[in-house]
């Protein structure tokens, strides 16, 4: 007899719990309806960055492909001008062979005839070839800056 | 590329590659026949073909509209004899090489707007400050002394 009361209760405080979810929801569903779509879309930004849910149990390594050096982020960007004494990579955790230059300048031709001028002091072009780490493991590569 | 002095206002285009998702900015993988040396390793040659990047005359703008472009390149790099070792503790970095020149040519393409760029020969570029070397940072900083 306890234990059908139990049920019963059970039973009504689970009619209850659903009732006020329909309630949230539906109020929820109003408030979302009335938010301006910029607030909306910035909600949905973030889903594009998460991690991928592993499917087929497939291990979780992180993604294969390098990335940047962390502290270079000072000036919210993650490149950084050649110059002496400063990190030369742009990939972290790497070892291997490097060459780096900036500052080309010179002149060329478009398809019109006309003579311009390219480059700048940040026009830079580099090489890294060896190996980086990521996705819990070494690669072997070759990356250029261009 | 500039129409007049080189100057930002000036600017006509920015071509580079597009910046990956994990942050890298422009950086693009290169093939294995897309970088030699000589037998010495003093000289080399870094170049590719059709290389898929971006032109973005607003950059850095964070609305700069882009348009899809193709770059062929050669950048010859050459060592000088002359030394340089930079190194930082702190940042985990240790760069071992030496001075060098570097000279650039390339050709670009952007179909949609029928435009087209070859830079005069190699030899006629300059540029400011160049290395090569070997480079170990992060987790193999300190594995590498």
């Amino acid at each position: 007899m306890g234990k059908r009361h139990d049920q019963n209760s059970n039973l009504i405080s689970n009619l209850e719990l659903d009732r006020r979810r329909w309630l949230k929801l539906g109020v929820a569903s109003a408030v979302a309806a009335a938010l301006p779509g910029t607030l909306l879309r910035a909600q949905t930004a973030p889903q594009a960055c998460a991690a991928p849910i592993p499917q087929n149990h497939e291990p979780s390594n992180g993604g294969a492909c390098p990335y940047p050096i962390p502290w270079l982020d000072k000036n919210g960007n993650h490149n950084q001008i050649p110059m002496p004494n400063v990190e030369l990579s742009s990939i972290y955790h790497f070892k291997g062979r490097l060459a780096r230059c900036n500052g080309f300048h010179g002149m060329g031709t478009d398809n019109h005839g006309n003579r311009l001028a390219w480059g700048a002091p940040s026009t830079d072009y580099s090489y890294m070839a060896g190996e980086y780490w990521a996705a819990r493991q070494a690669h072997q590569a070759i990356f250029a800056h261009t | 590329m500039f129409k007049g002095p080189a100057v930002p206002a000036n600017q006509t285009h920015d071509f580079h590659s597009p910046i990956s998702p994990e942050g890298l900015y422009w950086v693009t993988p290169v093939p294995a026949s897309g970088l030699t040396f000589t037998a010495d390793g003093k000289t080399a040659t870094l170049q590719m073909a059709n290389l898929s990047i971006i032109d973005q005359p607003r950059w850095p703008a964070m609305d700069a509209e882009t348009n899809p472009a193709f770059l062929d390149f050669k950048v010859v790099f050459r060592a000088t004899d002359e030394a340089v070792s930079y190194e930082n503790a702190m940042q985990q970095f240790r760069f071992e090489g030496f001075k060098a020149s570097a000279q650039l040519e390339a050709t670009i393409r952007v179909p949609s707007i029928d435009f087209t760029f070859k830079t005069d020969p190699l030899e006629t570029s300059k540029c400011d400050f160049a290395v090569m070397g070997t480079e170990v940072n992060g987790r193999y900083y300190e594995s590498g002394k």
